[in-house]
């Protein structure tokens, strides 16, 4: 990997340099939350923000999406992807799109989303976390592939990572914005990961954790939490890896339709509704469990689906806390 | 953008015939030549039937692969894009995406014999392996065991009766077992005592033997069925790795995206639509929530 140093001077004209790829969505605050806006100025940007409401996986797989148009009886794909950059993502970001690559990307490739992440531009930045993190414990607060570029905070301005061949090409290009990384820099950069490594308040035990769920299918613990749990579906907005879709046909005028397909929440009773009614998740229990059993999947390739931002926590209406019920439940083994 | 996967590729409605009051039986085939000499599946497949303007679902081929040239689904009116699809005609279009799923593996098991265990709309998916074991002529003795509502709910109604008559000659068995009584009922009963009786698809299994160390199991039915032909078997000591079973989900993409079928738990997870709806019952063992 290449690292290179980018002043707080520069970062403006860095940060405009980037325009040069495409609109720049980056962290904005609105209110009390953050949100990915398309921005204009450095000024704009919140970057000391801890989580965006929704993850950027919704440039990828967009809330309501078009797929197709209909027209003279033929389904027509829409036009292809303007090129654009994603600034600031944190590093949980990050793997929370290579989890859903996994998905996407896997044979047959779904075009919508691979021609969006072909058309991103990945600028992570590094961040401190806060009292719902806890990333570290799933390995997620670092990474190591899956951006172009990767802004670390130093004292007097970047630690940039290099990650990929569109990377090098922004950083060649802009050769004068940049300078070598000092001893000191790596001093510093060092310091503020030990810092940060410190600052978690919040853990999840891997070690066995698979097993140790399945086991406790039965649990008392998951019958609790159905019953404080208010079946709203925000933990699946919001959650980075979460991916289900719904597909429906609507009429724009008499003649067009559209093909959308828009987010959909196992917490909804129709998740696991089939045709004649039966259900395969009829109870706010199975559906409960379902999402904690989806989200814990251990891949042997992949590992969890769950990368610790946290997001499920802070804008869960009942409080519900995701590693507290899988404490809960671990413990309830016992 | 390359070839999009969620694209449907137009057919033909040839013919479309009632089985029962509720459900038809639609043949299409494919305009394009191209596509309809690609298209090739195997028995256990599905297809995603896709009404333009109105929706998309997931239907199982019920005709055989040894069939060439035109393909069959079987379709109960339950909902909003059932009873649309059921009001279309011959000679409109639909479109077709497809075969998904992993379907049965029916190389493996030639030689052998087979019961094919069917409830209901259950007995769409196994016509498609009946017609393949059949034409194909390459096992060595087919069972059908067929339980449904009433007589009027027999699917495919002249082919049962007709290999309940002839069958022999096939290697096949055929037999039947219905719920609601009806002078229909009694009157074949009547003609084929030993293999049409009052009661549940489980009762067929009555005087039945089989050489469990060269049979293959195949269930499909609505999903309260599943544990009590299961335990037939089990019980009859056939191993679970010969028990095959397919299954059903809501299925929107057909390819592993969309994520109502994920079954299971934090040690295994599986997608109906991609690793399955063929399962086994070794699946259902180490996968819960299966069945």
């Amino acid at each position: 990997m290449r690292y290179i140093k980018l002043s707080s001077e520069n970062f403006e004209t860095f940060f405009n340099s980037l325009k040069g790829w495409g609109k720049i969505y980056g962290p904005v605050k609105r209110g009390s939350i953050y949100s990915f806006q398309n921005v204009e100025r450095v000024t704009e940007l919140s970057l000391d923000y801890n989580r965006t409401m929704l993850p950027p996986k919704k440039f990828f797989v967009r809330p309501r999406d078009t797929m197709f148009r209909l027209k003279d009886g033929k389904w027509e794909n829409g036009a292809g992807e303007e090129n654009f950059v994603l600034f600031g993502l944190h590093s949980c970001d990050i793997h929370g799109l290579k989890i859903l690559d996994k998905v996407y990307l896997n044979e047959p490739a779904d075009p919508y989303y691979k021609v969006r992440r072909d058309a991103a531009l990945i600028v992570g930045m590094s961040c401190m976390p806060d009292e719902y993190c806890f990333c570290k414990s799933l390995g997620t607060h670092f990474a190591m592939d899956g951006f172009d570029l990767f802004l670390h905070e130093l004292p007097d301005g970047w630690l940039v990572r290099i990650g990929s061949v569109r990377g090098h090409e922004i950083a060649w290009e802009n050769e004068e914005l940049f300078e070598e990384v000092t001893d000191e820099d790596l001093r510093h950069f060092k310091e503020f990961e030990e810092r940060r490594a410190n600052a978690f308040q919040k853990e999840i035990p891997q070690e066995g954790l698979a097993d140790m769920l399945d086991l406790a299918y039965n649990s008392q613990v998951w019958k609790n939490y159905a019953e404080i749990c208010l079946a709203c579906g925000n933990c699946n907005m919001v959650c980075p890896t979460c991916r289900c879709y719904e597909v429906c046909d609507n009429w724009i005028n008499a003649y067009e339709a559209v093909r959308e397909r828009r987010y959909d929440s196992c917490f909804m009773e129709s998740h696991g509704l089939v045709a004649g009614g039966h259900n395969f998740r009829p109870t706010r229990l199975d559906r409960f469990r379902h999402r904690y059993y989806c989200k814990s999947y251990f891949d042997p390739s992949a590992g969890f689906n769950c990368v610790g931002c946290g997001r499920c926590d802070e804008f869960c209406p009942a409080r519900i806390e995701h590693v507290k019920v899988l404490e809960e439940v671990r413990g309830s083994l016992r | 953008m390359s070839e999009n996967p969620y694209q449907t590729h137009d057919a033909r409605i040839l013919e479309v015939k009632d089985l029962t009051p509720r459900e038809k039986l639609f043949t299409l085939r494919f305009l394009d030549p191209e596509v309809s000499e690609r298209f090739t599946f195997k028995p256990g497949q599905f297809v995603i039937v896709d009404v333009r303007g109105f929706g998309e679902f997931p239907v199982s081929l019920c005709s055989s692969p040894t069939r060439k040239g035109y393909i069959q689904l079987c379709i109960r009116k339950v909902g909003r894009m059932t009873r649309f699809i059921h009001r279309m005609k011959e000679g409109e279009v639909v479109g077709i995406r497809g075969p998904y799923g992993n379907g049965f593996p029916m190389e493996m098991m030639e030689g052998s014999n087979l019961i094919l265990v069917a409830g209901g709309l259950g007995m769409a998916p196994l016509r498609s392996v009946l017609w393949y074991a059949i034409d194909s002529g390459k096992y060595e003795h087919v069972w059908l065991l067929y339980g449904t509502k009433a007589y009027e709910d027999i699917l495919f109604r002249d082919e049962i009766i007709h290999l309940l008559k002839h069958g022999s000659s096939m290697n096949c068995s055929v037999k039947l077992a219905y719920e609601v009584e009806s002078p229909s009922c009694i009157y074949l009963e009547g003609g084929f005592s030993d293999r049409v009786c009052r009661g549940v698809v489980t009762d067929l299994f009555r005087g039945e033997e089989f050489d469990v160390n060269n049979t293959y199991a195949f269930i499909c039915g609505p999903p309260i069925m599943y544990k009590f032909v299961i335990k037939e078997l089990l019980d009859r000591k056939l191993s679970p790795g010969r028990i095959y079973m397919t299954l059903e989900r809501r299925m929107r993409c057909g390819v592993g995206k969309c994520g109502h079928c994920i079954v299971g738990t934090s040690t295994s997870i599986k997608y109906v639509c991609k690793d399955g709806p063929v399962f086994t019952y070794w699946d259902a063992l180490s996968t819960r929530g299966l069945i």
